[in-house]
């Protein structure tokens, strides 16, 4: 079954060729122009992958994530004109998982739409459930709970918390995280593991200004207190 | 300032403490000379009358002389002294004024007698032949005068205190807030593009002015930032769907006519080429109107240098010295991914590839050498290269195998941006070698 991917643009042109392209390297796609249209869709038909450009008419590209996140864990890949911090820190803390930057053409696309939906596979570790603080982690179900109830998170938060995981007390560094997690080499944006271990430890720790679960080791990296 | 202010007052009021001390004392001692001499001339008559008669007596005539104040007199007569003074003698008079004296002038000397000032004055009697002395102490005077000069001293002294005092408070009323000024006009300058001067009565006009002017500057500069946003945003849109098409052009390129063939194959290479000139330029642009945000982060040299140079042409030979494995430089990744990249494109372009990567380190720089065995750049051309749309000795030829004039130029920008510097050196066989410093991080 070819992943359904739901695209949201509102350039018509731009959408009709990226789709096309799309679909030849073996998705299916859906196209929404306005970020209404796209939830309206999602409700309707779901998709594996939600890529929304960030600057829509009407609702942006923020506020589609926003509100999907409310109720899912789809991973979302933003498409931005502008890497500065501001709209890519802005989108990643909303929910987003990922993201490209304009003028982007397919191949990227598919190959960080490939990398998010590899993160369904985590990696070996030493039990299938897993306990720290009071969070049991179920790795073959692929859920969470933090005293008893279940923790929402999307595939791309759950993979970095499995990583972390498989090595209890270690420092793992951005970089490792970048190529475990993202699958990027060397020059990953650092920006996409700080906002993630940030979503994270708003999830999971008790004081998220405080962290106790995952801990941040300054000049290297992160870890999961042993 | 303050100290300025002290010294003037000092000046000011030692100079009028001198000026009122010398006048003052020179008119209370002329004074009071000129009354002993008159006083000497009165009671010189006074003997002259008396030993005229024939029965006077000197002694007799002395005593009744008694001067008031302690006033001494002293007469000479054939060569021996006689006074009123039971604890000195004639003798003890100034030499010079007795000669003087005796040789028939009126004298009067300021002297001092057992450590106190008086006034000595002296009168001829020729007609009786004797020569008469007073001797007036000034004691008292001098307690006066001495008086004077402590009260014109204390003056002095609290004129200069408050000479330091007003500067104290001039410096703070005025050169505080100057000082203000400069260091808030320092911070605009740096960056800090919300500053504003508090508003200050003295200043008034200065502050307005200031503050009217940061802010147009923001203005200004906040409007060059929206634009560059605004254009990057509008150019990229099309670049986006030119660049699907041609994509997607090309997965039907077996399907065209040998004609259509060349054309993708020529529209793929321009645009790809138009796009990395549109991005450098949107990049120039923020970095020029300073609202490039660079994201630093330490980063490994050695992995860096690497990993592009892994990227571009496979089996480029790297030198890493020993004591710059592990170097670390605080740095924007991706920029300084495009550092590199752009020295490797440049010596493909131009040079027929790099040949060589080194780095090392000397001291507090990492330094990374790109070298080629190509034409090699003439000493003249070297700082040239960096300025922007320049091709040098390829201008003139324009074809898909030259680059968008732009990759040095960036190359200068970021380097630049993190500290660093850029030249262009002579290798001993030949081409060029293109060197880049950057401060190594330290800890």
């Amino acid at each position: 079954m070819a992943p359904r991917i739901l695209f949201v643009e509102d350039d018509r042109q731009m959408r009709h060729l990226l789709a096309l392209s799309l679909r030849q390297e073996g998705y299916d796609v859906d196209e929404a122009e306005t970020g209404e249209a796209a939830l309206e869709r999602f409700s309707q038909k779901g998709a594996e992958v939600v890529l929304v450009d960030l600057r829509l008419p009407g609702i942006d590209g923020f506020e589609v994530t926003r509100t999907l996140r409310r109720t899912h864990d789809v991973p979302i890949i933003m498409v931005t004109a502008c890497d500065d911090s501001h709209d890519v820190v802005a989108g990643l803390e909303a929910g987003a998982d990922d993201y490209v930057v304009k003028p982007v053409v397919a191949k990227e696309l598919s190959a960080r739409i490939r990398a998010v939906l590899r993160r369904l596979s985590v990696t070996a570790l030493p039990s299938t459930v897993l306990r720290f603080g009071d969070v049991e982690l179920h790795r073959e179900a692929g859920t969470v709970y933090r005293d008893g109830k279940d923790v929402p998170l999307t595939r791309t938060e759950f993979k970095l918390l499995c990583e972390l995981a498989a090595k209890p007390g270690w420092v793992l560094t951005r970089a490792q995280l970048l190529e475990l997690v993202w699958d990027y080499d060397f020059f990953g944006d650092e920006r996409l593991v700080d906002t993630h271990i940030g979503r994270l430890r708003a999830k999971i720790e008790d004081d998220p200004t405080n962290p106790t679960l995952i801990v941040t080791v300054r000049g290297l990296g992160y870890k999961l207190a042993p | 300032m303050v100290l300025a202010f002290a010294l003037g007052a000092a000046l000011v009021s030692g100079a009028l403490a001198l000026i009122t001390y010398t006048v003052a004392r020179h008119e209370l001692l002329a004074q009071r000379t000129s009354s002993s001499l008159r006083q000497t001339y009165v009671n010189a008559r006074l003997v002259k009358q008396e030993l005229g008669a024939p029965s006077a007596h000197l002694a007799d005539v002395l005593s009744s002389l008694q001067g008031t104040g302690g006033t001494e007199s002293f007469i000479y007569r054939h060569g021996l002294w006689y006074g009123t003074s039971v604890s000195s003698s004639g003798s003890s008079l100034p030499a010079a004024l007795v000669r003087s004296v005796r040789t028939g002038h009126v004298a009067e000397q300021r002297v001092l007698r057992a450590g106190q000032s008086a006034v000595v004055v002296g009168v001829p009697l020729p007609a009786i032949g004797i020569d008469y002395f007073e001797v007036h102490p000034l004691g008292e005077l001098q307690g006066t005068i001495d008086l004077l000069a402590a009260v014109l001293g204390i003056a002095a002294a609290i004129t200069t205190v408050g000479g330091a005092l007003a500067g104290l408070w001039v410096s703070r009323r005025l050169v505080r807030p100057l000082t203000e000024v400069a260091q808030v006009a320092t911070e605009v300058a740096g960056g800090s593009l919300d500053r504003r001067l508090p508003a200050d009565p003295d200043l008034d006009p200065l502050v307005s002015a200031f503050n009217h002017m940061v802010a147009a500057l923001q203005d200004r500069i906040e409007r060059d930032t929206r634009f560059t946003s605004d254009v990057s945003h509008e150019l990229r849109s099309p670049l986006t769907t030119i660049r699907a098409s041609v994509e997607l052009l090309d997965t039907y390129r077996d399907r065209l006519p040998a004609g259509g063939q060349r054309a993708v194959a020529a529209l793929g290479v321009e645009v790809d080429r138009f796009s990395t000139m549109v991005q450098d330029l949107l990049e120039i642009s923020r970095l020029d109107a300073g609202a490039a945000d660079l994201r630093l982060t330490d980063v490994p040299l050695d992995q860096l240098v690497r990993h592009v140079a892994a990227a571009s042409a496979g089996d480029l030979p790297l030198v890493v010295s020993p004591d710059a494995q592990g170097v670390v430089v605080r740095g924007d990744k991706r920029r300084l991914q495009r550092v590199f990249a752009n020295l490797l494109d440049n010596a493909e372009i131009h040079a027929g590839g790099a040949v060589l990567v080194s780095l090392d380190r000397t001291g507090p720089w990492a330094v990374i050498g790109v070298e080629d065995a190509g034409p090699g750049v003439e000493a003249g051309e070297r700082h040239r290269l960096f300025e922007r749309f320049y091709r040098g000795a390829a201008s003139g030829r324009r074809g898909s195998t030259t680059g968008t004039g732009l990759g040095l130029a960036l190359v200068a920008e970021h380097v630049a941006a993190h500290g660093g510097t850029v030249r262009i050196e002579d290798p001993e066989h030949g081409g060029a070698r293109f060197v880049v410093s950057l401060p190594v991080q330290e800890g």
